[in-house]
């Protein structure tokens, strides 16, 4: 079964599975810390293989680092032992900067590391999809230009947006071939910032360039997962489900009751157990719970499938992940 | 009319037209407290209640917030010199360990929407810093953000730091961000947890 049929059957499955954004946690089970993961391609497949091997989930999630592409471009990381990495710093700031930007190889940063990661997996894991992990182009742009900055200047230079946006697109659809020729079965292409924008800017910002990158990747064996957690998607669902992708994830930010009323039926929609509350800071009754609520709204849904608000935290308890599962 | 003026190019993030609008109601005459209140704290207001709202977003708070700090600006030496006072004196920042920092500014801004001075810490300030800032700056309130689970206990350490330097009693402490609860902030002796910016601002007014 290939991925749009599994993503497919899955949704319309009266007895639902989930596809939450799990991956982190496998650092405790294989006892390193989240930088060793972010760093090594055998630990990130043995992290993805862990999760399909312990879990019913649908599918294998790679890494949602958001600091990949963003590092690749030459900013400045900071590696924490058990968080995400974080970009810091402001690599461009004006027109003149954004011009002289330069889309980078896939050679810079750990772009391959995470591609071969793939690669491992999808050796490993055969009874299920493996889907890698990307930043979508207006997050990442906002992550060279730091994320508030970014605000002021689409309203102040919206065309250095643009040149930067342009090249952000352009090192996505290779990274995004590089993980396809890797062997993976899709992607799930992460543009939170983008969820904090007004339905207009979003309009403008990001959806030309997703549908991009949609349109350049996306095939009948391979599949776009769009990941936005932002809490004003609800105004722009129009728009965001005008990108063409495969299904759409939706975070704890947002009600997803309300998302489906108003999702075509035919959209594929994903969520959205909060990935703190219930998975790091909760206990196993209150995320059985939250998810039998959640499945009381949505399960009757033929277009929707259980998940996480977004990336499970590293430290969350694997009794919790445990209650999830077991809780549809 | 002037200071609706003010007040709706303020809304529509007009910095540099609000900060003209501002010099000509000093010109005209108008006391800068009424520039200030009827002009730029009210554009602020609507914002933040639009914002409440989901009607308008965090763009439109930022450039808004912007024009509202160009015109204020020119009026700081004169409500100065008249001896009008700032609502109160809050500082913020998101805890040590934690880069981020969009929430934080958000509620900077808010703040000083509401009229208040806001002393920003910036990002990755230890609990120490919040307590030494808030008395050498005679802060009424100390705010403190994360967005990271492994960073939040940072705010209970803010907390011990106000009782060990005793000024527990004079600095009321709030905190927000995406991993954090109000559970929790009962749990280490905060004052106040909120959800989000707008409710942070109206939070401040309401603890002074």
């Amino acid at each position: 079964m290939n991925i749009h049929e599994l993503l497919k059957t899955t949704a319309q499955s009266d007895k639902k599975k989930a596809l939450p954004i799990l991956s982190f946690p496998a650092a405790q089970k294989l006892n390193v810390t989240v930088e060793q993961l972010v760093k090594n391609s055998e630990l990130q497949a043995k992290a993805m293989e862990t999760i399909a091997n312990d879990t019913d989930t649908i599918a294998a999630v790679s890494l949602m680092d958001l600091s990949v592409e963003a590092e690749a471009f030459g900013a400045n990381i900071r590696f924490s032992e058990d968080e995400v990495p974080a970009i810091i710093g402001q690599l461009v700031s004006d027109e003149d900067e954004a011009n002289a930007l330069t889309v980078p190889s896939l050679e810079s940063g750990r772009a391959l590391v995470c591609a071969e990661g793939i690669r491992l997996a999808k050796q490993r894991i055969t009874d299920k999809p493996v889907l890698a992990g990307m930043i979508g182009p207006f997050s990442l742009a906002g992550r060279l230009m730091d994320v508030t900055e970014i605000m002021y200047i689409c309203y102040d230079e919206p065309e250095t947006v643009h040149t930067v946006l342009e090249k952000a697109t352009s090192y996505l659809i290779g990274y995004g071939k590089a993980m396809k020729l890797a062997g993976a079965d899709g992607i799930m292409m992460a543009e939170p910032l983008a969820g904090i924008l007004s339905p207009d800017m979003a309009e403008e910002f990001s959806v030309p360039y997703v549908k991009r990158i949609i349109e350049a990747l996306q095939d009948e064996n391979f599949a776009l997962i769009y990941h936005n957690c932002g809490n004003s998607v609800l105004s722009m669902l129009d728009n965001i489900f005008s990108q063409g992708a495969a299904a759409y994830h939706f975070g704890n930010a947002v009600d997803m009751e309300a998302v489906m009323q108003k999702a075509p039926c035919d959209i594929i929609c994903m969520g959205n157990i909060d990935p703190v509350e219930f998975f790091a800071q909760g206990t196993p009754e209150s995320i059985t719970q939250a998810t039998k609520e959640l499945l009381h709204k949505c399960s009757h849904y033929k277009n929707f499938i259980p998940s996480s608000g977004c990336d499970i935290p590293a430290h969350a308890k694997w009794e919790n992940i445990d209650a999830f599962f077991a809780a549809l | 009319m002037l200071l609706k003026e003010i007040s709706a190019q303020l809304q529509a993030g007009k910095a540099k037209i609000v900060k003209e609008l501002v010099q000509q109601a000093i010109n005209e005459g108008i006391a800068a407290e009424d520039i200030l209140e009827k002009g730029l704290l009210d554009g602020m207001n609507i914002i933040g209640e639009k914002f409440k709202k989901n009607e308008v977003f965090v763009p439109e708070v930022l450039v808004a917030a912007r024009a509202m700090n160009q015109g204020a600006m020119l009026l700081k030496p004169i409500l100065a010199e008249s001896g009008v006072e700032a609502k109160g004196r809050v500082c913020i920042g998101t805890v040590e360990g934690d880069l981020h920092d969009i929430g934080k500014n958000l509620v900077k801004m808010m703040l000083e929407g509401k009229g208040f001075e806001v002393v920003d810490l910036g990002t990755d300030v230890p609990a120490k810093k919040f307590i030494e800032t808030a008395v050498e700056e005679n802060c009424q309130i100390i705010c403190c953000s994360a967005l990271l689970t492994t960073t939040v206990d940072v705010m209970a350490d803010v907390v011990k730091a106000a009782e060990d330097a005793g000024v527990r009693d004079k600095i009321k402490i709030m905190i927000g961000g995406a991993p954090v609860t109000q559970e929790y902030c009962d749990k280490i002796g905060a004052d106040a947890y909120t959800i989000d910016a707008a409710s942070a601002a109206d939070m401040a007014v309401n603890l002074l």
